[in-house]
């Protein structure tokens, strides 16, 4: 299996993690701290431009130039392994990065584009950055330190039915780098089995993808929720009470929408969805609000810590209402 | 030994395809053999006319027709079909590849004018984000607590113990540049004009 690293690493923003999911950040930073990895965050790090990328908005030269600045960024602060907690950064730095290694006329192409932009000091030199052995998702981290995540374990969730989403763009772009299964993925059942959880492993529809589909979502909307009820009502049909997630646009695709279907198909599908970093850190004893952030899910997440009783303080609840804008 | 000779200009497409920046130096188009796995779990195939196998053919036989056939909008970039092929071809690949010779072209850009609020968002603030002309059918569809998520976005982080999100300006004005050097500034005003 392919090295992986628990230091120098830089913790690589997403966009939708920023403004969707937030916890997932917060509950990756309580998991690394918890399990010695050392880490960094740098506000200078731009967006890898997936959503635009898979929009066809952006073309790959502008997406590989920025890719470019941000990899000189975390090599001039001693952080060359990047660890992303969205599948399309993963499968968005790695074709950079490989574009950048393997063709050089578009290499000179972005050092001409950095130079021109005064950014001489920011040029890609080939093998600056390795996509196979410097670029992470979170989840590989995580993997490499099980055991000393099983050793953490506060809460038993063991009496939860779980099945998994692994994320297409973690899987099947470079399905080399890959660990842990492409057709039949298991990296996440494993890690839900590191915090005391068995999975249901196989499910009809376990590899199919969220349905988002970038562009489909909003210009071929029942095309894309229809990949999508067909995947919900699979893990209906297999009495799933939570669904693992390790990409915030699969997670805003069932989490946002599963709502909207069920009021569509006249059914319900009373699932849970919650990332693979949440799910940990709930296992490790987070607090729900304060680190998981499930005040930004739209599928309710109360009712699965009830049943946990897990005691929820309800003063510690974020009031959303009572923090509008004054405007 | 009989040996299929495909005629020099039945291949300017293909030629064209394998020369694109976003052609990986493997992919293996010229080994297909047509088998049909990766129509068989696309979900675009499932839900629409979209026909990966088929647009490899159409590639391989030098049919440019295939850059403007709307079905290749209809692809999900999930890669499945790429996790699945026996050749080391990736249809999901050639089809942005198509796509992008179609927005050169410049039907294309009609198909991508509705997300150049991204753009937009990108160049202002170093992040990208959900098109904002998509923000109201999404309130509507997810529900007021999908606005008042927008609205407490910073408080909800800074409860997180998460910084801004948005870049400094200094970081800011270097993306804004690279993107003004690199031609996306054009080409944003450009597909913006056919709107």
């Amino acid at each position: 299996m392919k090295f992986i690293p628990d230091k120098d690493i830089l913790l690589f923003k997403s966009c939708l993690v920023n403004v969707e999911y937030p916890g997932v950040e917060s509950s990756t930073c309580y998991i690394f701290d918890r399990i010695d990895v050392d880490y960094y965050v740098d506000e200078k790090q731009s967006c890898c431009t997936g959503l635009g990328h898979y929009y066809d908005l952006f073309d790959q030269i502008s997406t590989t130039a920025l890719a470019a600045r941000n990899f000189h960024l975390a090599a001039e602060t001693g952080h060359k392994n990047i660890a992303v907690m969205c599948a399309t950064c993963y499968a968005i730095l790695k074709k950079s990065a490989k574009i950048l290694n393997q063709n050089e006329e578009a290499r000179n192409k972005v050092n001409q584009i950095l130079d021109d932009s005064n950014l001489e000091n920011r040029e890609y030199t080939q093998g600056d950055m390795d996509p196979t052995l410097n670029i992470f998702h979170v989840a590989e981290i995580f993997f490499n330190k099980r055991d000393e995540i099983s050793s953490l374990v506060k809460v038993d969730l063991s009496g939860l039915r779980v099945a998994t989403h692994h994320a297409c763009h973690y899987c099947k772009v470079h399905y080399n780098d890959t660990i842990e299964g492409v057709r039949d993925p298991n990296l996440i059942d494993k890690l839900a089995k590191a915090v005391g959880v068995e999975t249901i492993g196989w499910y009809d529809h376990k590899s199919v993808t969220c349905g988002a589909g970038f562009r489909q979502r909003f210009t071929n909307k029942e095309a894309s929720l229809a990949v999508t009820a067909e995947k919900l009502q699979a893990l209906k049909d297999n009495k799933v009470d939570l669904l693992l997630h390790m990409c915030p646009n699969c997670q805003m695709q069932f989490d946002r929408y599963q709502p909207y279907i069920e009021e569509k198909l006249d059914t319900e599908f009373n699932i849970f969805h919650l990332n693979i970093s949440q799910f940990i850190a709930l296992a490790l004893g987070a607090d729900p609000y304060k680190i998981l952030g499930i005040q930004t899910h739209t599928v309710p997440i109360e009712p699965l810590l009830k049943r946990l009783n897990y005691s929820l303080e309800s003063n510690e609840k974020i009031d959303v209402e009572a923090k509008k804008s004054p405007n | 030994m009989k040996t299929i000779k495909l005629k020099k200009e039945s291949v300017q497409l293909v030629k064209d395809v394998l020369k694109d920046i976003k052609a990986s130096p493997d992919l293996g188009i010229y080994k297909c053999v047509q088998c049909g796995m990766c129509t068989s779990v696309c979900p675009g195939a499932r839900q629409t006319d979209y026909d990966p196998r088929d647009m490899i053919r159409r590639v391989l036989e030098d049919d440019e027709t295939v850059i403007d056939d709307d079905n290749i909008w209809n692809c999900f970039s999930c890669y499945t079909c790429n996790s699945v092929c026996p050749c080391g071809n990736n249809a999901s690949e050639i089809n942005q590849i198509l796509r992008q010779m179609s927005i050169d072209k410049g039907e294309g850009m009609k198909k991508i004018v509705s997300f150049t609020a991204y753009g937009d968002s990108f160049m202002e603030l170093g992040v990208g984000s959900i098109p904002s002309n998509f923000f109201d059918v999404m309130v509507k569809d997810i529900g007021p607590g999908y606005m008042d998520l927008k609205i407490n976005i910073e408080d909800i982080r800074t409860d997180l113990g998460l910084g801004s999100y948005i870049l400094p300006e200094k970081a800011i004005d270097e993306v804004e540049s690279i993107l003004d050097n690199s031609g996306f500034k054009d080409r944003l005003k450009k597909i913006k004009r056919c709107k």
